[in-house]
C-alpha cells in the first residue's frame, strides 16, 4: 500500500477502479473521486432515482466532504471527496446464506433498473457491491454509478453472473453450498467451471441454458473480439435501452424463482432437541443479560455458534450491533429469514466455520479481510460452543481461550459456557473419540486458563449441574 | 469517442445479452451476425471454398 498521512488507511479492497478510491480515517469512510467520477457524482445527485434509493436505505448514505481529508492519488489530488455511512461490520458474499445472496442480487438488479430508467447504469455487477445493515441489504459502491450510453449492454453482466447468479444456480438447482466456491475465487465462478455440472436434463433448469451454457459458449466463441468493437456492432444492430431493461427484468424474474432446497440439517432443530431444562434456560438468559449490562454498552457483540439467534437477539437489546456466526448454512438461512421478516437492522447473521474462518483473500490476501482481522468485539458470546471446538475439532483448550481473547477488544468481555465432560452433549461428542484423548477437558483446567487470560467477574453453574457460565474481562 | 470500462465486460458476455432479450434481442443478435457474415463475404471473396 502507498504511504499516507498518519491515520489515513486506504481500503485494500478498493483499487480496481482507479477513478475512485475508498479510505478510512478514524471511524470515517471516505471516497476520493477523480475529475470524471466527480462529474458523475454531481450528475447522480441531480437525478430522481438516487436520492430516493438513499432515502429508502437501499444505497448507503453519502455526502460531500472536504477534499483535504484524503491524500492525493499518484500525483493528482482528488477532485472531490465523499463521506459514506459506516457499515457496522463488513462481510463477504461467501459468508452469506443463500437467501442473503438472493436478496442482495435482487437489490442490485432493482438499483440497476431504477438507474437505467433515469439515464444511469452501474459499471460493474459484483456481489461485493453490497453489504448489510443487520438483515437489510445495502448497495455501497457509489463509484459504480455512471451515465448510461444508449445502445450498450450491461458491462457488469459477466461479473454479476460470476459472483451472484452462478452461486445461486449452484445451490438452488443442485443443492450444493456456494460459499466454498465463492471463497476460493475472488472473481467468482466462471461459466466453464460450472457448465460440466449442468449436463443432461439439468440444462433445462431455469436460467441454465441461457445465462450459463449459451453465455459460456459465446465467451469462448468471441474470446478474440475486442469489447469496443462488439459494443459498436451491437449499437449498429439496434441494441436499445429497452432491450437492456428487458434483460434486467428477466434476470429479476429468474432470481426470484430460485430457491434453496429444504435440507433439514442436523442443527436446525436444535432448540427443541438441545436438552436444556426451562430452569437452565432462564438462568442462562439472566446471566447473559447481566453480563452484557454490567459494563459500558457494547458497540459490537459477536455471538459464536449462534444457532437460531436466541442469544444474539438478547444481546441486541443491550448492544449497538450483533454479528451472529454459525457454521450451518441452512440454520443461518432460517435465522436470516426471520430477522428479515422482523425488519431487524442490528443483527447480522453470517455463515462461518469457527474452526476454519474466512482467511484473507484476493490480491496479497488483504483485498478481502479475513474474519480475524475484522472481528474485534466489545463482548464475545461463546455459549455451548467450546466443546464443539475442543472435542469435536480437537482444538486444545488453551488455543480456544487464546482465540476468544483475540476476538475481544481491549477490556472487552467474554461470556462463555463450559459444558462439563459429564454433560450428555459433551459425552455424545466424546463417544466419537478414543477414550482419554482429552484429559485436559475439565472444568478446573478451563477455569485456570480463563483466569490466566483475564479477570473472571461472574460465574454461574446452571441448575442441571453440568454446565458453567463465566463472564471474563479480558486482559483485566 | 471510445469508452473503455475499467472492467473487462467480455465480448461474449455483451453479445449474449442480446440473445437472452426475447424476440427483440434475438432480432438484434440476428442482425449483428448477418452484418458480420456480409462483411466477411465482402472482405474475402476469394476465401470461399
Ligand atoms: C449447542 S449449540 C449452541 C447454540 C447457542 N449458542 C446456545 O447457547 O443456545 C452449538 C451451535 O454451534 C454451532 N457450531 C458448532 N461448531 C461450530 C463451528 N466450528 N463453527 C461455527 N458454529 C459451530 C452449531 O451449528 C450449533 O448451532
Amino acid at each position: 500500500m502507498t504511504t499516507s498521512p498518519a491515520g489515513v488507511r486506504p481500503e485494500p479492497a478498493s483499487f480496481r477502479d482507479p477513478a475512485n478510491r475508498v479510505f478510512h480515517v478514524g471511524d470515517e469512510v471516505l471516497r476520493g473521486l477523480d475529475e470524471q467520477a466527480a462529474a458523475h457524482w454531481r450528475a447522480l445527485t441531480a437525478t430522481a432515482f438516487f436520492p430516493a434509493l438513499v432515502a429508502a436505505g437501499k444505497v448507503c448514505a453519502t455526502e460531500d466532504a472536504p477534499p483535504a481529508l484524503v491524500p492525493a492519488s499518484a500525483g493528482d489530488p482528488w477532485t472531490a471527496v465523499l463521506r459514506h455511512e459506516r457499515i457496522p461490520f463488513v462481510s463477504h458474499p461467501y459468508e452469506w446464506s443463500f437467501t442473503m445472496l438472493r436478496d442482495a442480487a435482487l437489490l442490485h438488479l432493482e438499483i440497476l433498473r431504477a438507474a437505467l430508467a433515469d439515464g444511469f447504469t452501474t459499471k460493474d455487477g459484483s456481489a461485493y457491491n453490497l453489504q448489510w445493515r443487520g438483515a437489510e441489504a445495502v448497495f455501497i459502491d457509489i463509484g459504480s454509478f455512471e451515465p448510461v450510453r444508449d445502445g450498450e449492454p450491461w458491462a457488469g453482466y459477466r461479473q454479476f453472473c460470476q459472483t451472484v447468479l452462478y452461486p445461486l444456480l449452484l445451490t438452488a438447482h443442485l443443492g450444493v453450498d456456494f460459499q466454498p466456491w465463492l471463497r476460493a475465487r475472488v472473481d467468482g465462478i466462471e461459466a466453464d467451471q460450472l457448465r460440466p455440472l449442468f449436463a443432461g436434463a439439468r440444462r433445462l433448469r431455469p436460467g441454465v441454458l441461457t445465462h450459463l451454457h449459451l453465455h459460456g459458449a459465446m465467451q469462448q466463441r468471441h474470446a478474440e473480439a475486442s469489447t469496443s468493437d462488439v459494443r459498436a456492432e451491437l449499437r449498429a444492430a439496434g441494441f436499445s435501452r429497452e432491450l437492456l431493461l428487458a434483460t434486467v427484468r428477466g434476470m429479476e424474474k429468474l432470481v426470484r424463482k430460485l430457491d434453496r432446497r429444504p435440507t433439514g440439517s442436523h442443527w436446525s432443530d436444535y432448540q427443541r432437541t438441545c436438552g436444556y431444562s426451562a430452569q437452565d434456560r432462564a438462568a442462562k438468559e439472566r446471566f447473559v443479560t447481566d453480563a452484557l449490562t454490567t459494563g459500558a454498552r457494547p458497540r459490537l457483540v459477536l455471538d459464536l455458534g449462534a444457532n437460531d439467534g436466541r442469544y444474539a437477539r438478547l444481546a441486541a437489546e443491550h448492544a449497538d450491533y450483533v454479528v451472529a456466526v454459525e457454521q450451518d448454512p441452512a440454520v443461518v438461512d432460517e435465522l436470516y429469514r426471520t430477522l428479515r421478516a422482523e425488519g431487524q437492522r442490528r443483527i447480522l447473521p453470517l455463515v462461518l466455520d469457527l474452526a476454519d474462518p474466512s482467511p484473507g483473500g484476493g490480491w496479497r490476501g488483504v483485498e478481502r479481510a479475513g474474519f480475524a482481522e475484522r472481528a474485534s468485539a466489545d463482548a464475545v458470546l461463546a455459549l455451548a460452543v467450546v466443546h464443539h471446538l475442543a472435542i469435536g475439532r480437537n482444538v486444545p483448550l488453551p488455543e480456544v481461550i487464546d482465540w476468544l481473547a483475540g476476538l475481544t477488544a481491549p477490556a472487552g468481555a467474554v461470556v462463555v459456557e463450559f459444558v462439563h465432560p459429564e454433560d450428555p452433549m459433551a459425552r455424545r461428542l466424546l463417544a466419537n473419540k478414543p477414550d482419554g484423548l482429552f484429559p485436559d477437558y475439565r472444568r478446573d483446567t478451563f477455569e485456570r486458563l480463563l483466569a490466566a487470560r483475564g479477570r473472571i467477574t461472574d460465574r454461574l453453574e446452571l441448575p442441571s449441574g453440568t454446565r458453567t457460565l463465566y463472564r471474563t474481562v479480558m486482559g483485566g | 469517442m471510445i469508452h473503455l470500462a475499467y472492467l473487462d465486460a467480455g465480448s461474449g458476455s455483451l453479445i449474449v445479452q442480446a440473445v437472452v432479450g426475447g424476440v427483440a434481442g434475438a432480432a438484434v443478435a440476428a442482425k449483428l451476425y448477418w452484418r458480420r457474415l456480409v462483411d466477411r463475404f465482402r472482405r474475402q471473396p476469394t476465401d470461399q471454398r
